[in-house]
């Protein structure tokens, strides 16, 4: 069987990448894809820790497919206001969506 | 298992009322003009009084709600609060909204996220209550589809909150590792064994939490988003993000760190510390320095957040109630605020604070009203902010945390001078146009109301005390008392 540890670094790099990718990247829909590669690296956390030590219960499992579903709420949601953006500025790019500043 | 789906009654009343409206909405469009709001009011309503009927039961929904009186609480506090919020909206959305029954339905569905984070158990249930609250507030912020500053305000909203809730997750994901359990309990249980090998998960799992927890809140450095949302959202719903999206945050907050990781409270007592004082720092000083309402009072609330954060630092049964009791009356005058500059917004159609001179001459009213919650934000006595600040302050200095304490009055001070700024420009300035406001009777009568509740939580905090205490009650009962009571160890 693979050791966990492997599980765990492949996750620690998806997070640590879509970290990145949301402060690095300037367009709407590339933070969101970051985002979801953060949220694969949660699942990915989630089912490895379920498989190893809890599987009877299989918390981690159920946890992974709400997560799923949700991510795939939040995209949705996003995508609409990012095309709401789009159509009223003609950009989806967040450094000229400044009308606010403090 | 058999869960007993009869105690979820409130929050079912919530969905189909929300489900209510957008049919009426679509097959009854005259009804749509002038009486969905008060239709959707009445259905905060209906589920706050249901709600009262599981006054001190104690009872589990299987393993994932607890309905107790800390759930009984936020429940009849967040229906109130929708209450109020559909009620001042109903001329706005008149005015300047399409698609009204989705409004209200929102505003509906976002109560039921916000209960279930207070009354959660666990963290699945916990986190779906709160993306279920967070999902429904990006989009009455970007409400106003050709607005751009709406626009705006949702999408940072937005991608702010899902980067935020990727981090929380992965925190939980963390603790999930660390103890194999998701249940506030029996984290506790796991927790309070000797675990030193697994001390850097759990510390890494804890910081990711707190960050994202305090997203949500918005405590410094996790705040960036509040003022382009406050700015930009439909003004009654910046009143309702600023009242429901913090309560219910901090509702889980307590809930979680008070049952699930009390055995590792020296590891982030100091965290939950050091964020509260900057957070009170920074809030307040930033707010000095603006000149639109709303943002004002975004950085007026940020710094409230931090004398809550304190609540929590500061954990203990008192500082628990303490804390509720200042949640509480933040709430009420803070809607008190936001009702009254509703008002003026629907008049004038402005929300600078120079708009406001002359306010005094033009509605006395509203001015009085406006000026009363004001003073009792920035923590006056015979306001309700001074009891509950007072009763919080004294809490945390009980508990060796009498130097954020005296950050806390430090920073009160400060803030004392922001709010004076309007209710200077509404006694002393110029009004630009000589002519009355004209009463709208129930505006007028939910600013009433508001205002009577900042003077009674004032004057005679007895009730809300009792309240408060009750609902923390429980809350303690299962970790040990002994490392409550023997107060934090040094430093």
């Amino acid at each position: 069987m693979i050791p966990l540890q492997h599980f765990l670094v492949l996750s620690g790099v998806l997070f640590s990448l879509g970290i990145y990718g949301v402060l690095a990247r300037r367009h709407a829909v590339l933070i969101l894809m970051s985002v979801e590669l953060m949220l694969q690296a949660v699942n990915i956390n989630m089912i490895a820790f379920a498989v190893y030590f809890d599987p009877e219960a299989f918390v981690g499992l159920i946890f992974a497919i709400f997560i799923i579903t949700i991510a795939a709420a939040e995209v949705g949601l996003a995508l609409a206001i990012v095309l709401r953006i789009f159509r009223n500025r003609a950009t989806a790019n967040v450094d000229e969506v400044n009308i606010m500043k403090w | 298992m058999n869960p007993d789906w009869s105690l979820l009654a409130p929050e079912y009343i919530l969905a189909g009322w929300a489900a209510m409206v957008i049919s009426v909405d679509l097959f009854f469009g005259r009804v749509r003009k002038d009486y969905l709001a008060y239709l959707a009011a009445l259905g905060a309503l209906v589920a706050a009084l249901v709600s009262l009927i599981y006054i001190n039961d104690d009872k589990p929904f299987g393993a994932l709600l607890q309905i107790d009186n800390y759930a009984t609480f936020f429940r009849v506090f967040f229906c109130l609060i929708a209450f109020f919020t559909c009620l001042i909206s109903a001329r706005f959305v008149q005015e300047r909204v399409i698609h009204a029954g989705e409004y209200y339905a929102l505003i509906l569905v976002t109560t039921i996220g916000g209960i279930y984070m207070a009354a959660a158990e666990e963290l699945l249930t916990a986190y779906i209550g709160l993306e279920l609250l967070s999902f429904s507030l990006y989009v009455l912020t970007s409400f106003l589809k050709f607005d751009l500053r709406s626009n705006e305000g949702g999408l940072k909203y937005m991608l702010l909150g899902a980067f935020s809730s990727a981090i929380l997750l992965y925190g939980i994901s963390l603790i999930y590792g660390v103890t194999g359990t998701t249940n506030f309990s029996e984290i506790a249980q796991a927790l309070s064994g000797n675990n030193d090998d697994l001390r850097f998960p759990m510390l890494l799992g804890l910081v990711l939490i707190i960050s994202g927890l305090g997203f949500k809140v918005a405590a410094v450095p996790f705040h960036m988003w509040t003022p382009d949302a406050y700015e930009g959202a439909p003004l009654p719903i910046t009143a309702f993000i600023s009242a429901i999206s913090k309560s219910a945050g901090f509702a889980l907050f307590l809930k979680l760190f008070a049952e699930g990781f009390m055995p590792v409270i020296d590891e982030w007592r100091w965290i939950v510390a050091g964020l509260a004082a900057t957070t009170m720092v920074f809030g307040n000083l930033v707010a000095i320095q603006q000149r639109n309402i709303k943002r004002l009072l975004a950085y007026s609330s940020i710094g409230q957040v931090g004398f809550l954060m304190m609540g929590i630092a500061a954990i203990s049964p008192d500082a628990a109630s303490a804390m509720l009791l200042h949640l509480a009356g933040y709430v009420i005058s803070n809607l008190a605020v936001f009702v009254a500059i509703i008002i003026c917004y629907n008049q004038t159609g402005k929300e600078n604070i120079d708009d406001f001179a002359g306010l005094a001459e033009r509605a006395p009213f509203v001015a009085m009203c406006l000026g009363a919650s004001l003073l009792s934000l920035a923590g006056m006595p015979l306001f309700a902010g001074f009891v509950t600040k007072f009763i919080l302050f004294q809490a945390a200095a009980n508990q060796d945390m009498l130097w954020l304490a005296g950050v806390a009055v430090l920073m009160s001070f400060v803030s004392l001078y922001y709010y004076l700024v309007v209710i200077k420009e509404m006694y002393l300035g110029q009004p630009e146009a000589p002519t009355r406001f004209p009463i709208v009777p129930l505006e007028y009568a939910a600013l009433a109301v508001l205002t009577a509740g900042v003077f009674f939580v004032g004057l005679y905090p007895q009730p809300f005390f009792d309240a408060t205490a009750n609902a923390t009650d429980l809350l303690f009962a299962g970790t040990s008392a002994a490392s409550v009571s023997s107060g934090p160890p040094a430093p």
